[in-house]
């Protein structure tokens, strides 16, 4: 069960969309730094295949309203996601 | 469970270094053990002894620093990466024959092999991207 950490863009990068098509089953995404912005509810073809996490303090920097099927979480639940999920990638390109 | 962090993102040039001592606060404070940080490719920067950013502005370097010194953690700059860029420790200045050294205390040079070490050491390995 991989933890995917995403941190950008989904304006300026494939890389939430690749993420989600290598997603298996019991994986999660976790949305950070510019990649909050993908935290809005246009993205239902992303949020069916994982659950998707999103960094609170990161969203609230940019004014971000999470969408509903998007959890907001602060750094402490992070850390524990990556402690419930082995390995954790980051999609950064 | 031992996490080791491995940053790509120079300072001021992307958000990983400041979410990498973010991240290391939290699994910090959570009781988790930070086995080593290790800053590669354009990552090195976070260890230059020089950097003066505005007092209005965070301050990473003495961040790392405060952090190092209270958990006593291990902060490792790739070697390889840091010479091409000229991060440079006395010892290897002195031996290159450059006229200053700036590597920041609290961190230390060394090469690929002490990431490789941490991978079989650690629990989970998280990497923030430049």
């Amino acid at each position: 069960m991989t933890l995917h950490i995403v941190s950008k863009s989904p304006y300026s990068s494939s890389a939430l969309t690749d993420c989600a098509s290598s997603c298996a089953e019991g994986d999660a995404i976790v949305l950070i730094e510019d990649a909050v912005y993908g935290a809005v509810e246009t993205y239902p073809e992303i949020t069916e295949r994982a659950p998707v996490y999103c960094l609170q303090s990161d969203a609230e920097a940019r004014g971000i309203v999470i969408g509903k099927n998007v959890e907001g979480i602060d750094e402490t639940r992070w850390v524990t996601l990556c402690t419930e999920h082995n390995p954790i990638v980051s999609w950064f390109k | 469970m031992k996490f080791t962090l491995v940053i790509y993102g120079a300072p001021h040039a992307s958000e990983g270094a400041a979410t990498a001592l973010r991240f290391a606060r939290a699994l910090l404070e959570a009781g988790h053990t930070l086995y080593r940080v290790f800053f590669y490719a354009d990552g090195i920067h976070n260890g230059s002894a020089l950097a003066a950013p505005p007092q209005d502005e965070q301050d990473l370097l003495g961040q790392w620093q405060q952090l190092q010194q209270a958990h006593q953690l291990d902060l490792v700059v790739c070697i390889a990466a840091a010479q091409r860029r000229g991060l440079l420790s006395e010892s290897e200045a002195t031996r290159l024959e450059k006229p200053a050294a700036n590597l920041a205390e609290g961190f230390e040079l060394a090469g690929l092999g002490q990431l490789a070490e941490a991978t079989a050491a650690s629990d989970r390995i998280v990497t923030f991207g430049g």
